[in-house]
């Protein structure tokens, strides 16, 4: 009632206007509204990866000759930078919890780093930073088999959960240097970054390694 | 005074992904040899405990309520289902 009131008044209302919950403690909505989110957005993965698991499973000939290999080197290294990224937000959040803004406010900044160069890295490995380089190019081309298209589907829907997450992290750090956020804010930036973390982790294993 | 919170924690689980991860690498490589049933299994127990590391240190569920565990955990046991039946199930249609 009281949060509902001060809402009402036109002061922003802050995490812990509520009282601790018996079953859910002193996490904030945000907080669990975001972990529904990641809980609705994991099935979405999971389905994509079942289709993918019942396709090549049922599958005689996965990969067809004359398409390439998927790099695996050159992807544990993106995989190693978005967990660096995770390590990175992770202080983030502890700075936040702190108090210290300036040390919050680096902590972002690399982990948006590290997720411009997760994406500067698939962009080379689908079509290449220099001319004729690139899966594309070395004929692994969507629609053309089922082992091209679930790859494209897969990373790229990731790809776009790190565009949005290293935007969300972008706004984020300039509210944040505009003093217009809490720990709170940070944590359930953290939750949806670590995400897709995990999600990659999982990806990469299914799609690269196995 | 703001809480301090211990960092070493993160450090160990950030080592042990990147353990994990290298692991990962070394069994993968067709080089290395090494069959394919042990390989699989190991392969997905790997990412799977990377991901539990993950969740439970980085997105601090280890630190949450029963409640909200039970909330992100309970609804992962039908998909586990589905994967093992549904992947199962293709590949008997092809081996029989």
């Amino acid at each position: 009632m009281s949060a509902i009131a001060t809402a009402a008044a036109g002061s922003p209302p802050v995490a812990h206007a509520l009282p601790a919950d018996e079953y859910f403690g002193s996490a904030s909505l945000g907080k669990i509204g975001m972990w529904i989110f990641l809980l609705s957005d994991a099935f979405s993965f999971g389905g994509l990866l079942l289709a993918y698991g019942i396709l090549r499973g049922g599958s005689e000939v996965w990969h067809h000759p004359g398409e390439p290999s998927l790099g695996i080197p050159f992807t544990a290294f993106l995989t190693f930078l978005l967990i660096c990224s995770s390590v990175t937000m992770v202080l983030a959040v502890a700075a936040a919890t702190e108090g210290h803004r300036r040390e919050t406010m680096i902590f972002l900044g690399l982990t948006a780093l590290g997720g411009i160069g997760f994406l500067t890295g698939q962009f080379h490995e689908y079509f290449g930073l220099v001319p004729h380089h690139g899966l594309v190019h070395e004929g692994l081309v969507f629609g053309h088999s089922a082992y091209a298209s679930t790859f494209y589907v897969i990373t790229s829907f990731h790809g776009a959960h790190v565009l949005t997450g290293t935007t969300y992290i972008l706004v984020t750090l300039a509210r944040t240097a505009a003093g217009k956020t809490n720990a709170n804010d940070i944590e359930v930036l953290g939750l949806f970054w670590h995400f897709v973390d995990l999600i990659w982790i999982l990806v990469f294993t299914f799609v690269y390694l196995l | 005074m703001a809480a301090h919170v211990d960092r070493r924690t993160y450090w160990i689980v950030f080592g042990s992904l990147a353990i994990l991860t290298v692991l990962e690498i070394l069994v993968a490589l067709p080089s290395m040899g090494v069959p394919k049933v042990p390989k699989v299994i190991s392969l997905i127990t790997m990412a799977l405990s990377k991901a539990a590391l993950v969740g439970l240190f980085f997105m601090h569920l280890k630190h949450e309520m029963r409640a909200l565990k039970l909330t992100v955990a309970l609804p992962f046991v039908f998909p586990a289902i589905y994967a093992v039946v549904l992947i199962g199930e293709a590949g008997w249609r092809l081996i029989r």
